[in-house]
């Protein structure tokens, strides 16, 4: 009995604290009308579906296609760069491994905002300004780098070293023994943590809106800031923008969300 | 030539090669541009002098006129107080969740992860939703208050400068709660459960079993939940371009985006550069903090 008072005792729990997500989808159903009224009503009685008309009004096929690719460019290369890099940090014990583990800790942590500024700099000298959108994908993904190569490294620790071992008895070499036994053994590690990676790479902001000023060139965050702007009263169309938006972010989370959990604790405190 | 081949396709100069390939990458585009950003914190910088490979040094002008501004220490003390306030509540009230999802009842760790779905979404959007329930006329919080009797008149949570902050560390106390729960839990699930049992058959309460067995064994992760929250804190952006832009008046402006905000809206690229370094300092000796007081219990 006590057991289900608890759980009934989280569900209210979990409740409250989702409140501002249940606020955002009733409003994006709510009529406008019903959205300015006061009180305010928590039940869409006369339920609106202007999902249709937002997408095309507020162009959100281009915003969240440069967003898509953004978030895809950062995962492929993080995925390239990092997973050797994981592998190296998990099998090998030294002083030079320490030091490259403490280097990329510390580049783990810089705030985008406060790189923002020589990055953008930097790429006006170099030219890279011109491809703005490859420029947010290659700083996204030093940003977002030492956090996979981290998760990751803690999955391929799991492996014991004896089945390589026994590959390269078999005559593999050390890459074949890496792509063909440690890879795959850690494949379910590289598959969440690489999603978690294209998750955050699909709601990135700041380099988006630091170094692209081509409107078509921008992401669906900048979008949903253009469309806030100063004086906003269209809280209904702006929600309905955030459901569309958010609501694949959400049913990957979903669907995923045992592993995302378990990766996520194994990593990060070690 | 043959001997290094072979060493980097068999021996330690494979696990070194891909290490480097990684290491070489961030040198690239992380550290090349901390470093940059310190040599740019003493030159003249501005929207023409940008291009320039070649620009004239100041010394330390750009960090006097920086002390001497007038938004500095406000700012400054914004900064600190959006700090201490995210983290000290963002701990105790995931400490607390934590405990009670530690209990034992149907679909518990389910409903703990379910938490997390607040941090997966772009803080942006978060940001947005925020906005429209802390709206003044028609915003929900307002009217949840009101009903309780909390305040007599509206709030205007974003427009009032003696609010605006606040707001702000609301909405991201909210998104850091799931994230300081969950390792919480983690460190909990390390305390083994018959010291509880023993202390419970001495007779020491519940209050008395977590102020003396719960508290000490947790001081590690406890360690690390803050060390990552301040790092975190510092990289919280997306907030305040959603709902405040640093206004009214840089009344909730935060080092972080007053930074931005000088490179980005008022081109003085030398102060936002300044700026910047300053705050990635301490970033950086935070973190060397946190990374050497987990290294130190990896060998104990």
């Amino acid at each position: 009995m006590k057991r289900y008072a608890l759980l009934a005792l989280a569900l209210i729990f979990l409740a409250i604290y989702l409140f501002p997500l249940y606020w955002m989808y009733l409003t994006a159903l709510k009529p406008s009308s019903e959205t300015f009224t006061y009180p305010p009503t928590f039940w869409p009685h006369h339920p609106e579906w202007n999902f249709a008309k937002v997408f095309v009004d507020k162009k959100m096929a281009t915003y969240l296609s440069n967003s898509l690719l953004i978030a895809i460019g950062t995962t492929v290369i993080v995925a390239l760069f990092g997973t050797g890099c994981a592998y190296a940090l998990s099998r090998v014990r030294s002083v030079w491994m320490d030091i490259v583990l403490f280097l990329i800790l510390m580049m783990q942590v810089l705030p985008s905002s406060l790189m923002a500024t020589p990055i953008f700099v930097i790429f006006n000298q170099i030219g890279l300004i011109a491809t703005p959108r490859t420029a947010v994908v290659l700083v996204q993904a030093a940003k977002v780098l030492p956090l996979y190569i981290v998760l990751t490294r803690t999955s391929f620790m799991q492996i014991p070293k004896e089945l390589e071992e026994a590959a390269r008895v078999d005559g593999a070499s050390r890459f074949g023994a890496f792509m063909r036994i440690a890879v795959p053994l850690a494949r379910n590690g590289i598959l969440v943590t690489s999603v978690l990676i294209f998750l955050q790479s699909f709601g990135e902001y700041v380099y988006s809106r630091s170094l692209i000023s081509e409107e078509a060139l921008q992401t669906a965050t900048v979008g949903l800031m253009n469309f806030m702007g100063p004086n906003t009263t269209d809280w209904n169309g702006i929600m309905t923008y955030a459901v569309i938006y958010v609501t694949p972010i959400l049913f990957v989370f979903v669907l995923l969300q045992r592993k995302i959990v378990s990766g996520l604790t194994a990593g990060a405190l070690k | 030539m043959s001997a290094l081949f072979r060493g980097l396709r068999d021996g330690h100069g494979f696990d070194a090669l891909l290490a480097l390939l990684a290491l070489v990458y961030l040198l690239t585009f992380s550290a090349f541009p901390l470093i940059y950003n310190i040599v740019m914190s003493f030159q003249e910088v501005d929207m023409f002098s940008m291009a320039d490979l070649v620009r004239p040094f100041v010394g330390l002008a750009n960090y006097k006129a920086l002390f001497a501004s007038p938004d500095f220490w406000p700012i400054l003390r914004n900064t600190a107080l959006f700090v201490l306030l995210s983290i000290v509540f963002q701990l105790a009230i995931g400490f607390g969740l934590a405990l009670f999802m530690q209990q034992d009842f149907p679909g518990a760790t389910y409903l703990r992860g379910l938490f997390l779905a607040a941090w997966i979404m772009p803080a942006l959007v978060v940001g947005a939703v925020w906005k429209w329930i802390f709206a003044g006329d028609f915003g929900v919080l307002n009217y949840f208050l009101s009903q309780l009797g909390l305040v007599g008149s509206k709030v205007f949570w974003l427009s009032d400068p003696a609010i605006s902050l606040y707001s702000v560390t609301i909405a991201n106390i909210w998104l850091g709660i799931p994230f300081n729960m969950i390792l919480l839990s983690v460190g909990l699930a390390g305390i083994p459960k018959d010291m509880y049992e023993a202390a419970a058959l001495d007779g020491a309460n519940a209050l008395q079993r977590f102020w003396h067995m719960t508290l000490p064994m947790m001081r590690s992760t406890l360690g690390a939940v803050i060390s990552l929250g301040i790092i975190f804190t510092l990289q919280q952006f997306d907030l305040f371009a959603s709902l405040t832009q640093g206004g009214p008046a840089n009344a909730s402006n935060v080092a972080q985006y007053w930074s931005w905000q000088l490179s980005f809206q008022t081109y003085d690229i030398a102060s936002g550069s300044a700026v910047s370094c300053l705050m990635l300092g301490f970033v950086i000796v935070v973190a060397v903090i946190y990374v050497r007081s987990t290294r130190h219990e990896h060998r104990a």
